[in-house]
């Protein structure tokens, strides 16, 4: 309760129902238009006289209308298009992982490795968006010397753990970085159904395959150390496996050895 | 603590004491805190029934009851306008909900600055039960008459008021019986004196108690 002497009313004794108040400057009276000279919004009711917006409904003209001149939306000309297939993945820098490890915050092994749910959980993301892509933070002043094959990179510097994650893209030095303190990375194919499972942790349905033919090229592929390449297969541990991607990888990787008829 | 029950000749109830929780019984006055409380329990009470009827309501035909021009008086349409004798009410109230939201921890802080207040003033006391004999109102009355005890709420912390006290005091004017959980701030506030049973001391002291929060573990 104020203390200050000047507002603080000296009410005696007995707390009743009849002595009580509220504290001081925490209620207004309402603004009433239209009840006479005295209350300062009689007759116009703070309009002003005539105009538009002194009219009763809406009394404004259309949203973005300049009086007559060309709205700033209609002076430029439409650009482009937007891209429905675009994806955005949530970056996270191995720095970061480190250090939420060493807070005890995130922990993993190869057969429960980080995925997307683990890294929002426990506050290393704030949104997932399209899925997870795995960086190592790489500082300005060794952009100029990416020529080097062995760049000396700020994240992967920071990186001490074998870590065990699942992400939905990983950068090529991310993976670098994390394979030499020994620790494992794969690449899976999200889509919006089967990261939303895999963040709420629903086991019960079939997460699906790519489509599109940048995706299955992406993740058939071990260098980027995709799910569906058969090395892959081989090294992740069986329990995460499902029999169903050996068969779609064999499937999909199928168009590198068949051949076709070549036009006359 | 006094006791309700006429006590044995070497026991002097005086002298028995009880500990309370400074946290709930002892704890600062906030009058706007009680204010916000008692207005909203009040604002939940009302029954805002007022009801009245528009225009459009009003029962009444809607053909032009004179002429637009000719006739020398006022333009009008339909009878049931309210600018006519027996047309409806242009703004009048309608059946509403005058309930407000008030946060749980607000009304709590309110319950623990009421029984502070009531503390303060001396006119709370702790009984130890209020098991009374037998459901008879005479005696009840002789017993409150000796004790000076008219004006008082008797509050329990068992699950329902005992037996005996409720049908013996519920045709007494100025005694009433409540449990914890159904005590507010307003009736905290209107009842002059308050009693309370250790079982709702300890009730209070559960409900509106500090919280005991362990500190978290990191692991660094």
């Amino acid at each position: 309760m104020s203390s200050v002497a000047g507002r603080f009313k000296a009410t005696a004794g007995r707390v009743h129902l009849f002595n009580l108040s509220p504290a001081h400057g925490s209620q207004s009276t309402q603004k009433r238009l239209g009840r006479g000279r005295s209350s300062g919004l009689g007759k116009t009711s703070g309009r002003g006289h005539k105009g538009q917006k002194a009219r009763a409904g809406n009394g404004k003209p259309k949203a973005g209308f300049e009086g007559g001149q060309t709205p700033i939306v209609k002076l430029f000309p439409k650009r482009g298009f937007v891209n429905p297939e675009r994806k955005v993945y949530a970056p996270v820098n191995l720095d970061r992982i480190q250090h939420w490890i060493d807070q005890g915050r995130l922990t993993s092994s190869p057969e429960k490795p980080i995925t997307a749910k683990e890294l929002l959980l426990s506050g290393c993301i704030h949104q997932v968006h399209d899925g997870i892509k795995l960086l190592a933070s790489v500082s300005p002043s060794c952009v100029a010397s990416r020529m080097l094959y062995n760049v000396f990179l700020q994240g992967a510097e920071h990186l001490k753990t074998a870590i065990h994650i699942t992400a939905a893209r990983a950068s090529q030095s991310a993976i670098r970085a994390v394979e030499k303190k020994g620790g494992t990375v794969f690449c899976k194919y999200y889509n919006e159904l089967a990261l939303r499972d895999c963040v709420k942790g629903r086991t019960d349905r079939i997460e699906a395959a790519p489509t599109k033919k940048n995706d299955i090229l992406w993740y058939t592929s071990w260098r980027n150390r995709g799910y569906l390449s058969p090395t892959a297969l081989d090294k992740m541990p069986p329990t995460l496996v499902h029999e169903r991607w050996r068969e779609l990888s064999k499937q999909l990787l199928a168009f590198k050895s068949q051949e076709y008829e070549k036009a006359k | 603590m006094s006791s309700l029950i006429r006590p044995e000749e070497n026991v002097n109830p005086a002298e028995e004491l009880v500990e309370l929780d400074p946290h709930v019984f002892y704890h600062p006055i906030r009058r706007d805190i009680l204010h916000l409380c008692v207005v909203h329990y009040l604002d939940c009470q009302r029954q805002g029934s007022a009801s009245t009827k528009t225009r459009g309501e009003v029962r009444g035909s809607g053909h032009k009851i004179r002429p637009q021009k000719g006739s020398g008086r006022a333009r009008l349409g339909d009878a049931q306008s309210p600018m006519l004798r027996g047309g409806g009410v242009a703004f009048g109230p309608k059946p509403r909900d005058f309930a407000t939201k008030l946060n749980r921890k607000v009304i709590q802080m309110g319950m623990r600055v009421a029984l502070s207040a009531r503390v303060k003033e001396q006119s709370l006391g702790v009984v130890r039960s209020l098991e009374w004999p037998e459901p008879k109102t005479k005696t009840l009355k002789d017993r409150i008459e000796e004790l000076g005890w008219w004006k008082t709420l008797f509050v329990t912390g068992l699950d329902r008021v005992p037996d005996g006290l409720a049908r013996a005091s519920s045709n007494l004017p100025m005694v009433e019986t409540v449990t914890a959980a159904d005590l507010n701030v307003y009736n905290t506030l209107k009842w002059p004196r308050i009693v309370l049973d250790l079982a709702a001391v300890e009730w209070f002291e559960r409900v509106l108690g500090k919280p005991q929060v362990p500190p978290r573990e990191y692991k660094l």
